[in-house]
């Protein structure tokens, strides 16, 4: 089906909001989080309604429909991503799955004066994991600049840092300035030191397919809500070399094979890592969002997205004492941050909302990036398949009106 | 005791003031205006003793004594929105005596609507400020 952002919109109720001071609701926070079209909606309700049970251990009927839904949407999303099933780890977000690879591969897999290679432009769930490790383990993180002129790594120094490097984690997609990372060249060159690669792809999953097992990264961390399913859920995805390194992280319930009194056995396969009964429901949803963004061509959804990022970076950019960040390119996301010389951006967040935008503030959980920068917070508008040039435009000259009113 | 129901004259009438006005772009504007009023403490005053701490902005507060004895508070934020709350705080405790700012209730920042207008964050900024002010009083008087 061709893609337009008006058909996007009719499936999905909250965009028809009118908040409390009677403005329309312009959403432009999504890389924060997405809305929910009424099909994932449903099918979190219907789940509810006619299937909920415990999954995997009963064998009346409704644990067999709930184990089946389960399990249909973690092989529908594995799908999706371009990998298999039994390497598709369900998490609680991003966070929980870099945690995990940092819990169940890291605590097994490095050891005192061994390297992890982190970039200046993660976001902090990529970092104080490491960091947690590093300080329990003696291990040496280095970090690969951000250049702040081209808004890129620099991957001279990359390069140089991986002697010795026995993990990398890289954002995908930056949060903050929109950057496509060029996670083919990091894949590369750590794969060439020996080095296993993690890749934080929260902002990527809703603009590309990431297809993982082709482009040969170890483990990538994604989140559910960043592309319209539901909060709660994410996914570690990794490649059978790096599962076969991972040990159990969460005991308990479901990830056991056998329990005595004096040590267990645990199962082969993901569940393994999915200690306790697991976010059905949220896996259900998950599985509808995947549906719904199916009708469409990723690509033409990327296209759109990013022209409206390209045409609100170039409207920012034509106002006196705008800062504007990162350059927009082919691969990048929709994310526009932003900072005015002479309105904070608190105070811009607060007018923004008082016009019914909502728009993110403050350091985006990526606070070495902003010192780099010389900051300690932006505004940042971030667009998803169902804004709109229009939506872009009224943000657009809200900005103007308030910098001529106020500035 | 300062509290709802009894605040000082001046502070009433910017309570009444802000009850009167529902569009919330107004009342931004109306606390920028009051960002002007406060005795602006310099950049160049601003310290880790200063600093209120939980603001995403720079906010700093200087509380200190009129030759009077009486309470006075100096303060700036480069939020302007901030500056406009600590004005009107600092409206609403000058002139009075050190034991009485002591005891003073922050119940009027609620009162005037603008608590549920504040993020979480600045909520929080703005109970560290008034905190530090109370504590500074308390000083004062001891």
């Amino acid at each position: 089906m061709t893609f337009t952002p008006e058909q996007a919109r009719r499936d999905i109720p909250i965009l028809n909001r009118v908040l409390p001071n009677g403005r329309k609701l312009v959403y432009l926070d999504n890389a924060a989080t997405t809305q929910k079209p009424h099909q994932v909606i449903s099918a979190i309700s219907n789940y509810y309604e006619t299937t909920n049970s415990n999954v995997h251990r009963a064998v009346h009927t409704l644990a067999s429909e709930a184990t089946d839904a389960y399990e249909g949407a973690r092989s529908k999303i594995a799908e999706w991503f371009g990998i298999g099933d039994g390497y598709l780890i369900f998490t609680a977000g991003t966070t929980e799955a870099i945690n995990l690879a940092a819990y169940a591969w890291g605590r097994h897999n490095l050891v005192a004066g061994d390297v992890v290679v982190l970039t200046e432009m993660e976001h902090h769930s990529d970092i104080v994991p490491w960091q947690m490790l590093a300080q329990e383990r003696e291990i040496e993180i280095r970090w690969v600049p951000l250049q702040v002129e081209t808004s890129s790594l620099d991957m001279e120094v990359f390069a140089a840092s991986m002697e010795g490097a026995k993990l990398v984690g890289c954002i995908h997609t930056s949060n903050v300035l929109g950057v496509r990372n060029p996670v083919e060249e990091v894949i590369r060159l750590a794969h060439s030191a020996g080095a296993r690669v993690i890749l934080d792809a929260a902002q990527a999953a809703p603009h590309d397919r990431l297809n993982i097992a082709e482009s040969g990264a170890d483990m990538v961390a994604v989140s559910a809500h960043k592309m319209c399913g539901p909060t709660g859920i994410g996914a570690l995805m990794v490649n059978a070399e790096t599962f076969a390194e991972m040990q159990p992280f969460i005991g308990g319930g479901d990830m056991i094979r056998e329990v005595f009194l004096d040590y267990s056995t645990y199962q082969e396969g993901v569940h393994r890592f999915e200690a306790g009964t697991p976010k059905i429901a949220e896996a259900i949803g998950w599985g509808a969002a995947i549906d719904w963004l199916a009708q469409w061509d990723i690509a033409e959804i990327h296209s759109h997205t990013l022209g409206l990022a390209r045409h609100t970076a170039a409207g920012l950019r034509e106002i006196e004492g705008m800062r504007v960040f990162g350059d927009h390119g082919d691969g990048d996301g929709a994310v526009v941050s932003f900072i005015h010389d002479k309105l904070h951006s608190e105070d811009m967040a607060h007018m923004l909302d008082a016009h019914g935008i909502a728009v993110r503030t403050g350091h985006h959980c990526a606070q070495p990036l902003l010192r780099k920068l010389g900051l300690t917070s932006t505004n940042r508008v971030s667009f998803y398949l169902y804004n709109t040039m229009a939506e872009a435009d009224f943000f657009l000259a809200t900005v103007r009106d308030l910098v001529a009113r106020f500035t | 005791m300062y509290e709802a129901g009894s605040w000082p004259i001046r502070l009433q009438q910017i309570i009444d003031e802000f009850s009167e006005v529902d569009d919330s772009m107004e009342r931004i504007e109306m606390l920028f205006e009051y960002a002007q009023e406060i005795d602006e403490l310099p950049m160049s005053e601003w310290c880790d003793d200063t600093k209120v701490h939980g603001c995403q902005s720079e906010a700093h507060v200087l509380p200190m004594q009129n030759d009077d004895g009486t309470f006075h508070l100096m303060g700036a934020s480069d939020a302007k929105l901030v500056q406009g709350l600590m004005a009107i705080t600092a409206i609403a405790l000058e002139g009075l005596a050190p034991s009485e700012v002591a005891i003073f209730s922050s119940d009027y920042a609620s009162e005037m609507g603008l608590m549920n207008a504040l993020t979480p964050s600045r909520a929080n900024g703005f109970r560290n400020m008034f905190r530090k002010v109370v504590l500074a009083a308390q000083e004062m008087g001891e």
